[in-house]
């Protein structure tokens, strides 16, 4: 009934895992220019913008990304019947969601790390809002937001392993099916374990590289909060 | 499509059963997570390099691959070997086991955060060694880690949701449930969401009371 694991069951697995990737890439980049966004504008001096960004990054935050996972999948297309999402679009549009709340925090975070003092001076050299965000605020605060950036990634590649639920084959759906073919889940997922472990650990190496090279370690006790467990 | 939250109130039962379980595993996994952390923490700062490299890798691992492939390793694995698990022990097993290597991390950021320097201004001052131990390296020690760890404790009754995938009947299984059953998938889904994001705001606000009266002795100090 079964067939041992054997070789050619890399493939499917291994096909995953650039699913996976592929995934993480495109929710990653649009979730990161949405928290960028939100980032700033919850340290903005507007009170508005300040409020709806603090909203959506605490709700996000305080909801599990399974319960954001079902809600796009199973929720969205009774809410709008004419809409039709794909399982990838599903996925993609959950991590987004949950990747901008977190970039939002990571952005937020290490703008108020910058010295009150830069902003002052700009201030006091006549700089407006948006030429001191975009002259002395940011450009400090992209290198704080290194380390915490990469935790994030790290957290989104892990997490993006909860889309199996909805049927995307990315690599631990993958695993799944494998297992289910080959009757072997512990080979199977013990390679699935060391495929996400190659992944995350690479990128982590990535990140104490640039915290010895710079010296910027993550001193802010939210900064350092990991993205998902 | 109309809202209509009617439908669910018979099902209020079922939802605060499924959030008592997710609450319950996640006290458990949390203590029995910190002692193992503990463990991790002085293995890996400790002089044995079999148990530093050890637990070193530990935490590498469990940090570095997500929880719902360690959920099915514990939950599809170990009948492979003959031991039977349910889904509650499985979700026990596995968010305890995670859980110690997020844990041993906090408590070596906050052990680390105590410098050197002060201990050793304390034993010039003439101070004894289970005083120092006790006032210069485990009080501050534990008020660095004292949020950090009710922090853990927040994002791992949140992780607790992945216990549904392996059956665990907590709120995300309960949710489902009632969303298969009534068909009003977005009311559901809604209300376990804002129940989620409720204890998780209340947890917050609790630890934040806490740490306020535990450590009023560090307010104006900067150790």
């Amino acid at each position: 009934m079964f067939e041992a694991f054997g070789w050619n069951d890399l493939i499917p697995l291994l096909n995953g895992a650039l699913l996976t990737i592929e995934l993480c890439l495109t929710a990653g980049v649009i979730g990161s220019v949405i928290g960028v966004i939100l980032g700033v504008a919850r340290t903005s001096p507007r009170r508005v913008a300040k409020t709806i960004s603090s909203i959506y990054i605490n709700v996000i935050r305080g909801i599990p990304i399974l319960v954001i996972i079902f809600f796009i999948f199973f929720g969205l297309p009774m809410l709008f019947p004419d809409l039709e999402l794909s399982k990838f679009a599903s996925a993609v549009v959950a991590l987004t969601a949950f990747s901008a709340a977190y970039v939002g925090e990571v952005v937020r975070g290490s703008i108020e790390a910058v010295p009150a003092g830069q902003s002052e001076a700009a201030e006091a050299l006549g700089f407006g809002y948006f030429r001191k965000l975009r002259y002395i605020i940011l450009p400090q605060a992209t290198k704080i937001a290194v380390p915490p950036g990469i935790g994030f990634i790290i957290g989104l590649i892990k997490d993006s392993s909860l889309v199996a639920v909805i049927g995307y084959i990315e690599l631990t759906k993958a695993g799944s099916v494998v297992s289910n073919l080959t009757g072997d889940p512990i080979t199977t997922f013990l390679i699935v374990g060391a495929m996400y472990f190659v992944i995350c650990y690479g990128i982590s190496l990535i990140g104490r590289w640039y915290e010895k090279r710079t010296g910027i370690h993550i001193t802010s006790r939210r900064l350092r909060q990991p993205a998902g467990i | 499509m109309a809202l209509y939250y009617g439908d669910l109130l018979p099902f209020t039962g079922i939802l605060l059963q499924g959030l008592w379980v997710g609450l319950y595993v996640t006290v458990i996994a949390m203590l029995a997570g910190s002692v193992l952390g503990v463990l991790l923490y002085l293995g890996k700062s400790g002089r044995s390099r079999v148990l530093s490299g050890f637990s070193s890798g530990y935490i590498e691992v469990f940090r570095n691959t997500p929880l719902l492939v360690q959920l099915y390793l514990i939950y599809f694995g170990l009948p492979q070997l003959g031991l039977n698990v349910s889904s509650i022990w499985a979700a026990l097993i596995g968010l305890t086991l995670n859980n110690a290597a997020y844990t041993a991390e906090i408590y070596r950021a906050g052990f680390e955060a105590v410098p050197v320097g002060l201990r050793e201004a304390a034993s010039a001052l003439g101070m004894k060694g289970g005083d120092i131990v006790r006032y210069v390296l485990l009080m501050p020690a534990t008020r660095n880690v004292f949020p950090s760890l009710t922090n853990q404790f927040i994002l791992l009754f949140l992780a607790s949701s992945i216990g549904s995938i392996i059956s665990l009947p907590e709120l995300t299984n309960a949710i489902m449930d009632v969303s298969n059953t009534t068909y009003r998938t977005v009311e559901a889904l809604s209300i376990g969401g804002l129940l989620y994001f409720v204890v998780s705001w209340l947890l917050a606000m609790g630890s934040r009371y806490t740490e306020a009266r535990l450590f009023r002795w560090a307010r104006r100090s900067h150790v």
